[in-house]
């Protein structure tokens, strides 16, 4: 039993009755799906770019598990800063790729990228101690990023750590010497 | 077939509370239409990210900034993930008046099943000083009720959903029919025996949640498996959740018609007959709206939802709604008080580390204020949920050593946080926006609630007594916080249209039936004339089992 003057009560034709922003965004609204293709926009230059894969190696190296190159970290780590996180998050970011840049061809006269590990090492961890413009903030934040980008990919999940889907059970009192892995959650 | 007999009930919404109104309605013969104004969502089909680890999940799961300051602002303060971004509202799309009244958190479910798909599954019965305390303290209104008036459908809704827990026998924690609970860890084990050592007269205990420990093959449902994912949906059926439980009760009758996209705006009102005639509901898709009638109504749509359509259908030409006789429609909204929290290190069993992931751990019941004040300066009391665990080591700096240092596993922790019982006062309250709709021409919810001195000395004391008691059982390097306490945050609002003895001063009698509609009953956190400090959920059930079991015999004996 359709009322048909409320039928006119519908979605559009309410939108004279009030002035609230919401509701007037909410005319044309669909609910948003996460976008998880490529960056919608390039956060960084070829040369950044180059520098955040070769610091996040740095943080996540490769030992007797693969490091976070191979776990795709500069790319989430591009990809969050795209479209996952708020405009001004990307700031802190590429203002301590560019303090380490800089330092690095006044000190060792290479781009960062091109530095050896060594030179790498001892770049973050001026950026560490704040003894670079913006550092010890481009330091926490970048790490942040390379540990959460590690240890929610799969080799982070599946290779450094170990993921029991269904663990079935509880066992409040397992040994540890039977852990050979941490837990992902 | 004429559209007036097409249904004999219509239960609004799809939640803890609707759930159990389709299927005790429907097994009881009734043809039912349930309604829910959110999406679609199937047992297991549509639980989409079910068992995924993070890096299946869209932004590995975790909410993008824009998206929450966009579309998510209310839904962030109750856990949304993009593994369960389609169980929640849309605060965007379907606001209330958030930017105006005092401040309040209304995290609303955008899905069928309401929030028993996102719910923390914590299950408690209430205990009879919870509905005894008002009359004694002359506070608010006595309930029209006693704890032993809902005993036996504690019990009936306990069997049939499954319940885990420890039998404990204490007065202000009655217990349930319980499947056994979910074990303690050792660090948890070797707390409750300090604890209750140390502070006499207080207890340790399990948690008791609708995580089953048993199957229950008769309901195509297994024990939880230790995951701890139940907000994406289980497709184990491990949790309770109208989807696992109550919809295919409801469904195997043959009687039951449910419609997702389905809002409800108001209710249609016949003054002579002092009856609900029907339900006017919106196609959220199409926009347009239709009549429904209906012989029955439970309006089982949250509490504030509930609420809202209560008090948007109104009298033509006036403000006042037709169920508002009392004028206490909107008022006495409560909320537990918390976001107070302590923790500490629990010192050696190194040796020993969890496996599997508990849905829940332990429990802390009420000790003030039980079986009488006791001059502690607020009346009621509080509890405390916690767990113990071993977090991943968090070492400093960068490289292979700190790869490596985050291969092993910190000591032993234990958090904790009060729930806190809120008094209902008259001005707590909500209301319609005068001039504000949504999309639907719904006017917006305001609410004006705020805590006051009794909840905020609570709060004060749940953090000085958690400190003391972690420090006395032994624990290290003690630490609490208290942050700010937002009415609504606790996602355990009830309140609005409580139930009384006297039509002059209460919405709903003791069968949660309206004074001034005998076909219409609100089986939710509505009807609440107080809150206790343990969760609500298990209670909805019970109200709701009860009163459409009162119902239908008014039904088949004509008076209604």
């Amino acid at each position: 039993m359709i009322d048909r003057r409320d039928a006119l009560a519908g979605i559009v034709t309410m939108f004279g009755a009030a002035l609230f922003a919401p509701i007037a965004r909410a005319a044309s609204g669909k609910i948003p799906v996460i976008d998880t293709g490529p960056p919608s926009s390039a956060v960084f230059t070829a040369g950044q770019r180059a520098l955040v894969t070769a610091l996040s190696e740095r943080v996540i190296p490769t030992t007797d598990t693969p490091g976070a190159i191979a776990a795709e970290v500069p790319a989430f780590i591009e990809k969050l800063l795209a479209d996952w996180a708020m405009p001004e998050d990307k700031a802190p970011i590429l203002a301590g790729l560019d303090a380490i840049e800089a330092r690095s061809r006044r000190d060792y006269k290479v781009a960062a990228a091109e530095a050896t590990p060594e030179q790498q090492d001892a770049l973050l961890t001026l950026a560490m101690n704040g003894a670079l413009p913006g550092g010890a903030d481009f330091f926490d934040k970048f790490r942040q990023l390379v540990i959460t980008g590690y240890y929610t990919s799969e080799i982070g999940i599946t290779q450094e750590r170990e993921y029991l889907p269904v663990p079935g059970e509880y066992d409040g009192a397992f040994p540890y010497s039977n852990v050979n892995k941490v837990y992902s959650s | 077939m004429t559209a007036t007999n097409q249904y004999d009930a219509i239960v609004v919404g799809s939640g803890v509370s609707g759930g159990w109104a389709a299927k005790e309605l429907t097994e009881k013969g009734l043809r039912v239409l349930m309604l829910d104004r959110g999406v679609m969502v199937e047992h297991g089909a549509d639980y989409s990210y079910d068992g995924k680890p993070a890096y299946e999940i869209p932004a590995r799961n975790i909410m993008p900034e824009p998206l929450i300051e966009s579309d998510y602002f209310i839904a962030t303060h109750g856990y949304v993930s993009p593994a369960s971004q389609k169980f929640y509202n849309n605060d965007r799309l379907n606001p209330y008046a958030y930017d105006e009244g005092e401040k309040f958190y209304w995290i609303r479910p955008g899905a069928v099943g309401g929030k028993s798909l996102i719910w923390g599954r914590w299950s408690f019965r209430w205990s009879p000083e919870d509905f005894e305390a008002n009359k004694r303290e002359n506070v608010g209104i006595d309930w029209p009720i006693r704890y032993d008036d809902l005993a036996p459908w504690y019990s009936y809704v306990e069997k049939y959903a499954g319940v885990s827990g420890s039998r404990e026998n204490l007065p202000q924690l009655p217990d349930s029919e319980f499947q056994p609970p979910m074990p303690m860890n050792i660090a948890e084990k070797w707390l409750k025996e300090r604890l209750e050592a140390t502070s006499p007269g207080r207890k340790l205990i399990h948690a008791r949640l609708s995580n089953m420990t048993e199957d229950k093959p008769d309901q195509g449902r297994s024990r939880c498996q230790f995951r701890n994912q139940c907000g994406r949906g289980c497709s184990f059926g491990a949790y309770f959740s109208t989807q696992a439980v109550t919809l295919p009760a409801a469904r195997a009758t043959g009687r039951l018609t449910l419609r997702a996209d389905a809002v409800v705006s108001n209710l249609e009102y016949d003054p002579k007959a002092r009856r609900v005639t029907g339900v006017r509901v919106v196609d959220a898709k199409t926009g347009v709206a239709e009549i429904i009638p209906a012989r029955l109504v439970f309006l089982c749509a949250s509490a504030m939802a509930s609420t809202q359509i209560l008090m948007n259908s109104r009298i033509p030409g006036t403000g006042k709604s037709h169920f508002d006789t009392s004028g206490t429609l909107g008022r006495y909204v409560m909320d537990h008080i918390f976001r107070v929290g302590i923790s500490g290190e629990i010192p050696g069993m190194t040796d020993y580390i969890e496996y599997g992931r508990r849905p829940g751990a332990v429990y802390i019941p009420r000790f003030r204020n039980v079986g009488g004040e006791e001059g502690v300066g607020f009346r009621r009391g509080y509890g405390y949920q916690g767990s113990a665990y071993r977090n991943p080591a968090w070492p400093q700096g960068f490289g292979a050593a700190m790869k490596h240092g985050m291969r092993r596993y910190d000591s032993w922790k234990f958090g904790m946080g009060a729930f806190g019982e809120c008094l209902p006062y008259e001005d707590n309250r909500v209301s319609l926006h005068p001039d504000k709709v949504d999309r639907f021409g719904v006017p917006l919810m305001r609410f004006d609630v705020t805590f006051r001195e009794n909840e905020l000395k609570m709060m004060s004391d749940a953090r000085t007594e958690g400190e003391k008691m972690l420090r006395a059982a032994g624990l290290i390097n003690v630490q609490s916080e208290r942050k700010e306490h937002v009415p609504g945050d606790a996602i355990h609002e009830m309140g609005g249209a409580r139930m009384g003895a006297d039509p002059r001063e209460s919405v709903l009698n003791k069968w949660s039936q309206a004074h001034d509609a005998s076909n219409l009953f609100v089986t939710d956190g509505a009807q609440m004339a107080s809150i206790s400090c343990v969760n609500p959920s298990l209670t909805f059930m019970a109200l709701t089992a009860r009163a459409a079991d009162h119902a239908v015999k008014q039904l088949q004996a004509g008076a209604i």
